[in-house]
């Protein structure tokens, strides 16, 4: 392909291969408070996968979301825990090498699946995937949208709720 | 009235403020400094000086002591002079005020009986050297009545006052009375 | 004289290409809008700096700074010199990584919205699909990275700064989302160009009654994202010493500052877009209405540092919570509505609705005054 295709490539490589540095990072880090913030870096990267791969309302909503509202979650739920940061407290897994050959097995099970499978590529849409998207909620998968927002009303009533005190 | 209107009549007074102030200059409550000066106010105090009256060797101040054992944070150094058979005068040698030490406080002025030393205006005085240069010496101190009058002209004036009625006062006892006997002791009586 | 910058790129790379092999030219293209909106974003902020303390001097009846430079224009540079040669003081518990990291991650999204606002006709970095998702995304990527610079400081004061600072943006996030779906409605687009264009002639959206309403608010809730005054609760300087960026001192503060400002003209850039129909208008060229407007919004924005006094923070939530998001949602239904009828009945009819809810809110929102004591002795009757 072209050199700028061939740039194209690199870079994609190069962000590919950081993103593997930050999630390695996310599980690695002893201090948790850090790990949260290697979890919002992998998953901007992952966003910007996205973007190469010509998906960009997703990326938006991922960043949207994902790096703008979940991780202040998750960052509650770090900040609200005592002790994190407790050197008593272990942050190391006892059972590293049990574990360890688990995982290989899984991975390299996921691997060849995935290697095997003869992925479909769609063609590249003519408008944007936002307003596709859009059709596609409001027409054929309605009903799992409604139900999905029900649920999610039901998941804020109940956290109003329980976060209530008892007057 | 509505919602907002409060903000609404508070935006419109500091618009009212911005505009304005491109036009009228009275408007604006700061001074270009070192082009323009806010007007002196007579009271204001700084650093002290001492005063002589018409040459710089009739300085008003006969070395007492006073000002110094008052001051506060102790700037102030007195040496008494004396002259060649070692006789005290009534005159200091060494007059050191320390401006870094000093704290402006004025108990100086307050408590000097001879009106000879007071507080100056002058605050554009800084230097590089703390030691050398802000240690201020009995020639730098000395500033004439005439400067004096200028600055604080309602204290300078009844300054004089008081001085020229002391004068008038010793100039009449000394015209009227007659030399003066001292009284003799009592004799004892001899019994 | 409206096509200037973009016929100088165009003779940039038509120089570039007599001697150079295709693929670098696109590079070269990419290359001259990135070197122009990273030298835009700071030289902007600094005389934004310059603006808003000559703006807010004036307020206050007095100059502001004017002894830098003629008229004050060199004080950024002096500025700048401050900035960079003071010590770079790290408290000794803070938590070394995320105190180096919050301030220079925060300074990305603020650099990035640039680019996807149309500057002019033709003059717009990169044409996203997405272009509003774009920067509703990085607008909402800031709220944590202040929440980062809060806890590695390990100050009570910062800490509670960076609470608050979460509160008021993720609550203030959602009228603002809210609020730029009725010109989504109208206009059928992401991309910032097309709302722009959909915008031709003298039909800008702020003309209409759904309109007006959806600037204010955005407006609004674009004040209170940037953590500016009323709504610098986070960084309040006379409150909680300075906030979240209180443990920082020299470059890292200047980072947090340089990302305040580029928020602000990023917010300004992106109302006026919308609302107030970007680079269109009669005579002038596009790219200095563009500015007039964009500036104009910065005056309301800096107008209001100096007037207004600072909200309390159950006064900041109630307002967002219980008047801005029904004001919203009531602005998405009246947009459709709108677009059902024809004019000129849709016009009175969406001026009825939003009339009729504001005055709803407003008297459900007033405040509560308890009713005045009178005191009473018990050996009175």
């Amino acid at each position: 392909m072209t050199l700028f295709g061939s740039i194209g490539t690199i870079s994609l490589y190069g962000i590919l291969f950081a993103l593997l540095i930050t999630a390695i990072l996310t599980v690695t880090v002893r201090n948790l408070f850090h790990s949260a913030i290697f979890l919002a870096f992998t998953l901007l990267g992952v966003s910007i996968v996205y973007f190469f791969l010509r998906a960009e309302f997703i990326a938006g909503v991922q960043i949207l979301l994902y790096a703008g509202a979940i991780m202040t979650l998750v960052i509650f739920a770090i900040m609200l825990t005592s002790r994190i940061s407790d050197p008593s407290v272990s942050q190391s897994n006892h059972q590293r090498f049990p574990v360890l050959i688990l995982i290989v097995l899984l991975g390299s099970f996921l691997i060849l699946a995935i290697a095997k499978t003869p992925w479909q590529i769609s063609t590249s849409l003519k408008t944007t995937n936002a307003i596709e998207l859009g059709k596609a909620l409001m027409g054929e998968f309605v009903f799992p949208f409604e139900l999905v927002s029900i649920v999610l009303l039901i998941a804020l009533v109940g956290a109003v709720v329980v976060a209530r005190s008892d007057r | 009235m509505f919602f907002g209107f409060g903000v609404l009549k508070g935006m419109t007074v500091t618009f009212k403020n911005f505009v304005l102030s491109y036009f009228s200059k009275e408007r604006l409550t700061t001074v270009q400094y070192p082009e323009e000066r806010l007007p002196e106010k007579e009271r204001f105090r700084n650093f002290p000086f001492l005063i002589y009256d018409n040459k710089p060797e009739d300085l008003r101040c006969v070395s007492c002591d006073i000002c110094a054992k008052e001051c506060p944070p102790k700037c102030i150094t007195i040496v008494r002079d004396s002259d060649e058979a070692g006789k005290p005068l009534k005159r200091p040698k060494v007059f050191d005020i320390d401006f870094s030490i000093c704290m402006n406080c004025g108990i100086c002025e307050e408590v000097c009986p001879f009106d000879a030393i007071f507080m100056d205006h002058e605050f554009e005085l800084a230097e590089y050297g703390r030691f050398e240069d802000l240690n201020y010496h009995k020639d730098d101190l000395l500033k004439s009545n005439e400067y004096f009058a200028k600055i604080r002209p309602h204290d300078a004036a009844e300054v004089d006052a008081r001085l020229a009625e002391k004068a008038k006062k010793e100039a009449a006892a000394k015209t009227v009375a007659p030399p003066a006997v001292p009284p003799q002791p009592p004799q004892p009586q001899q019994n | 004289m409206d096509q200037i910058f973009v016929s100088i790129k165009h003779a940039i790379l038509n120089l570039a290409q007599t001697f150079l092999p295709d693929w670098t030219i696109i590079l070269l293209s990419i290359l001259i809008s990135v070197t122009a909106i990273a030298v835009f974003g700071p030289v902007t902020m600094m005389y934004l700096t310059l603006l808003e303390r000559k703006l807010v001097g004036r307020i206050q009846n007095r100059y502001g700074p004017n002894r830098v430079g003629f008229w004050g224009l060199l004080q950024p540079l002096a500025d700048g010199v401050k900035m960079l040669t003071k010590e770079d003081i790290v408290p000794a518990n803070a938590d070394k990584f995320a105190h180096f990291l919050a301030p220079v991650v925060i300074v990305i999204p603020a650099l990035l919205i640039f680019a996807v606002i149309p500057f002019g006709r033709g003059m717009v970095a990169v044409d996203l699909s997405i272009g509003i998702l774009f920067f509703l995304a990085l607008s909402s990527t800031t709220t944590i990275w202040i929440f980062v610079a809060a806890w590695a400081s390990r100050n009570k004061f910062s800490l509670l700064g960076g609470m608050r600072s979460i509160a008021q943006m993720i609550s203030y996030e959602i009228p603002m989302v809210l609020s730029i779906v009725p010109v989504l409605l109208v206009v059928g687009s992401f991309s910032t160009v097309s709302i722009v264009e959909a915008q031709s002639g003298l039909n800008w959206f702020v003309f209409t009654p759904w309109g007006f309403v959806g600037f204010l608010l955005f407006f609004l809730t674009g004040v209170a994202e940037v953590n500016r005054t009323p709504f610098d609760l986070p960084e309040g300087e006379s409150e909680i010493v300075a906030g979240f960026h209180t443990e920082y001192s020299g470059m890292k503060f200047a980072l947090f500052y340089m990302a305040e400002f580029m928020n602000t003209f990023s917010i300004s850039a992106i109302v006026a877009t919308l609302y107030l129909g970007g680079w269109q208008g009669p005579f002038l060229p596009s790219w200095i209405w563009f500015f007039i407007k964009t500036y104009a919004l910065i005056f309301v924005m800096m107008w209001f540092r100096g007037t207004l006094p600072r909200l309390r923070v159950d006064q900041l939530m109630g307002f967002a919570w219980k008047f801005l998001l029904p004001l919203a949602l009531v602005n998405i239904l009246v947009t459709g509505i709108w677009l059902e009828f024809k004019t000129p009945l849709n016009h009175v009819v969406t001026f009825a609705i939003l009339a009729f809810c504001l005055t709803v809110l407003y008297l459900v929102n007033k405040p509560e005054i308890p009713k005045k004591r009178i005191y009473r002795y018990a050996y009175q009757d």
